[in-house]
């Protein structure tokens, strides 16, 4: 769980700072428009290995990928246990309690494996190469009323805030001697009305100075403001946003046509 | 931002009254702060400070209000515009800061004024400078200590080059360390800017080094005011056993000028003067003793 | 009025030994193997600047958090033998900002949120809050919604629900933050009572004027080490020692020190003291 604003990692790559956050939002989307059209492990894999790539690109290291790794390791064991029961086809390979097991299941249950994975890799790397501020921004250029900007950012902001504030309230209600490690589950979320009441009313509480601060310091004093931060769709973005674009239509005429699915039956 | 001519009134206030939904907070406030004077305010909890200086900012809560305000010569009241002659401080560290970076956080304010992006990025390491976070412009915030996060605020007011800067209670929350940090910066800006500072303090001995001029509050009333030198001789609020804080050495000679070894207009409520004052006497009565 | 739960004869109340704290395997030591031993009924102040180690110390009394190495025995259980709950009975920690705490509607709710997290029966639990209503002096309020009183009544709330668990050491984080003076003056007034009823009292504060005052012994805490622990008039006069700590001696205390040549003592605490002095040395 990030101690920080954001898990984004600074790194002077192309990918960070060449290119502008509204592509990079674009490119999460067209991931997740390839993936859901494909489900051959083989293409799917080879997409898996292209967001690898990237990832090197944006010299973000294998340290900081190890969690979505690790969860997509999860998601391909889940996608191999339960898949192989449903989807037939292919060579029978053999018999669990009675089910026959047949080739085009397991290597549907990898790609479905695969697809969740893939999922969740690209939105690790698309959080740690995009910065909140130039997100914001960027969604302000894409018609986010500026408002609504800003909450994004103060939400963003109170987040370490509340969680520390979550860890005193804790601490301090166990030093009344509250137990949350006893009693079955239903038990324990009766007691945690201790620790979420006062944390309810603490966020009330800033809340209501963080509007004062607002106010005091101009907040929509004028009709719109301006940023400090800047950013600016280059011809590299156009590029990119065109062969993104092209790539989605690709994948949904490939679907259409059943080319690089295991099987057509599912998703 | 200069409208008001030197000597002029920075802060008149007339028979202000406020009202909450549920209690009464300013009960006829009549005050005047001159065009660069440093006014301190002090006084119990509930004493209607608080309400004073977001009244004075321009951010009237919701309530009854009569009398009449004026800053910088503008009137305040509900419905003007955004002052920008004014910044204040307030005393939670935390909810003061907005920005996921410290250059953020100071940019927030001129942002909302829509200044020029490039005029706000030139500005910011000066006034980051002032209040000495200089080496701090990309930190992000969270990792800040309590004192710094109320420089920071400092700064954030004054990148809207106010010429009054109200302060409610800056250090109450702070450790020794961080109140010694933003009281400094705070004294220094009295001298590097030509500001109208009006700050809730209840730190008396600081106080009453810093301020021209210290305000007594009490039941939404200003009960009494002076210099500090005057102010705190006044047996009705302070040297009681319930009363006010009054610097210690104020406490000290007073109690010797009620045993008539020092004359009246000998007092003094700062510790510099107090050490002179006491040295002095106690050197001359070295000496009769030693000649006696 | 409820007395204490007796701690063993000749127990310390808590003692610390060598103990070192590190928040985890990688980051940097916060505690240097410090040793401290608090005697039954003592009262004492713990000072120093923020991130000095002070609210960590604390925190190895109730077992909020376990030394990395060395020990630490609070009435003689060692406190890795213990959850954090069962040392509730002996140390009551009370924190700084009382909305951390209260939850209840009713104060007297509130206050029995401890007692019946002990475990004790509706008779006994009844019993604490009266006993910690009376010893707060919040007994005006016991049917008041407890939001709606101000900061220094919701302070003795925060008090009164750690002392209705009747614990024989209390540790109190920084209780004046944000009072007024006559707000402070009563919570430690109200510390300085249960003392000399025999209870154990740690406090955690800045104010030093108020620990020249009223506490009798001191401990400096800094950069995760005790840099002093005495009588508060020998720490609180030692003006070099303060320093390390980033702290000074009270006002009176320091205009005394500039003042030695004419024979004034240099370990003078209070406001009182020094006029008495300077009276002396005045009509000598």
């Amino acid at each position: 769980m990030p101690v920080g604003y954001s898990i984004y990692l600074e790194r002077p790559s192309y990918i960070h700072h060449r290119i502008d956050p509204r592509t990079k939002l674009a490119a999460l989307g067209s991931v997740f428009v390839l993936a859901l059209a494909f489900n051959h492990p083989a293409v799917l894999g080879g997409l898996m290995l292209l967001l690898l790539l990237i990832a090197q690109v944006a010299q973000l290291s294998w340290r900081s990928l190890l969690p979505f790794l690790i969860g997509g390791i999860w998601f391909l064991v889940l996608g191999l246990l339960i898949w192989p029961f449903y989807v037939q086809g292919g060579p029978k390979l053999f018999t669990i309690f009675g089910n026959p097991i047949y080739l085009n299941g397991v290597l549907f249950g990898l790609a479905m494996g695969l697809r969740v994975a893939l999922m969740v890799l690209a939105a690790g790397i698309w959080m740690m190469t995009t910065s909140p501020q130039k997100l914001t921004v960027g969604l302000l250029r894409l018609g986010l009323p500026y408002k609504a900007g800003v909450t994004m950012t103060a939400a963003i902001r109170f987040v370490p805030l509340l969680n520390a504030e979550r860890i005193t309230i804790t601490e301090a209600q166990q030093s009344r001697a509250l137990n949350l490690s006893r009693g079955n589950p239903f038990k324990r979320a009766v007691k945690s009305i201790a620790i979420i009441g006062p944390l309810f009313i603490r966020t009330i509480d800033l809340a209501q100075s963080l509007a004062l601060a607002l106010e005091a310091r101009g907040f929509a004093a004028r009709d719109g403001r301006t940023s400090i931060v800047s950013i600016e769709m280059t011809n590299i973005d156009r590029v990119i946003l065109v062969v993104l674009a092209v790539a989605c239509l690709v994948a949904i005429a490939l679907r259409i046509l059943g080319i690089g699915l295991i099987s057509r039956s599912y998703l | 931002m200069q409208d008001a001519q030197p000597g002029e009134k920075a802060i008149e206030v007339d028979g202000l009254r406020f009202r909450y939904p549920e209690r009464e907070a300013l009960d006829g406030i009549d005050l005047v702060v001159r065009r660069g004077e440093f006014v301190g305010i002090t006084g119990p909890s509930g004493a209607g400070k608080s309400t004073l200086c977001v009244c004075l900012k321009g951010l009237i809560p919701a309530g009854e209000i009569s009398g009449r305000i004026m800053v910088s010569g503008k009137e305040i009241d509900r419905v003007s515009p955004f002052q920008e002659n004014s910044a204040i401080v307030f005393q939670d560290p935390e909810t003061q800061i907005i920005g996921l970076t410290v250059a953020e956080d100071v940019a927030f304010g001129p942002e909302n004024l829509k200044r020029d992006p490039d005029w706000i990025r030139a500005h910011i390491p000066e006034t980051l400078k002032i209040v000495r976070l200089e080496a701090y412009e990309n930190a992000e915030t969270y990792q800040l200590s309590g004192g710094q996060k109320q420089r920071l605020a400092i700064a954030d007011a004054l990148i809207l080059q106010p010429d009054i800067m109200i302060l409610d209670e800056p250090t109450s929350e702070l450790d020794p360390v961080g109140k010694e940090e933003v009281l400094d910066v705070i004294a220094r800006l009295r001298h590097e800017r030509d500001l109208t500072v009006v700050m809730v303090e209840h730190a008396a001995e600081q106080l009453a080094e810093m301020a021209d001029r210290i305000i007594v509050m009490e039941a939404g009333r200003i009960v009494d005011q002076g210099p500090p030198n005057i102010l705190y001789r006044n047996a009705a609020i302070f040297h009681r056993p319930d009363g006010e804080r009054a610097p210690q050495v104020a406490e000290v000679l007073y109690g010797l000028i009620e045993d008539g070894l020092l004359d009246e207009s000998e007092f003094t409520a700062r510790e510099e003067e107090a050490v002179e004052l006491l040295a002095r006497k106690l050197g001359a009565s070295q000496r009769l003793a030693s000649h006696g | 009025m409820a007395e204490p739960l007796p701690l063993a004869k000749g127990e310390a109340a808590i003692e610390v030994d060598d103990a070192r704290f590190r928040y985890s395997a990688s980051g940097p030591e916060v505690l240097h193997g410090v040793s401290l031993r608090v005697a039954k009924g003592e009262y004492l102040a713990m000072i120093g600047q923020n991130g000095g180690g002070k609210t960590t110390l604390a925190k190895l009394f109730n077992g909020l958090l376990k030394p990395t190495s060395g020990t630490v025995r609070t009435a003689g259980i060692n406190t890795r033998d213990a959850t954090v709950a069962e040392l509730a009975r002996t140390v009551g920690y009370v924190y700084q900002n009382p909305d951390h705490q209260i939850f209840a509607q009713k104060v007297r709710t509130e206050i029995a949120f401890g007692p019946r997290n002990l475990g004790l029966t509706p008779e006994e639990v009844t019993k604490r809050v009266d006993d910690a209503l009376d010893l707060v002096e919040l007994r005006d309020y016991e049917d008041a919604f407890a939001f709606s009183l101000g900061r220094g009544l919701r302070q003795k709330l925060a008090v009164a629900s750690v002392l209705a668990m009747s614990p024989p050491v209390i540790v109190v984080d920084e209780p004046t933050t944000g009072l007024d003076l006559q707000g402070s003056r009563s919570i430690l007034d109200l510390l300085s009572r249960w003392n000399a009823d025999g209870r154990t009292i740690i406090v955690i504060t800045h104010d030093i004027s108020l620990v020249a005052e009223r506490v009798p012994r001191t401990v400096i805490i800094s950069g995760g080490n005790i840099l002093a622990d005495g009588p508060t008039r020998d720490v609180l006069s030692n003006a070099d020692l303060l320093q390390k700590a980033f702290l000074r001696p009270p006002q009176v205390t320091r205009v005394a020190q500039r003042l030695q040549q004419f024979g004034i003592p240099p370990n003078v605490m209070t406001v009182h003291e020094l006029r008495d002095e300077l009276r002396r040395a005045l009509r000598a």
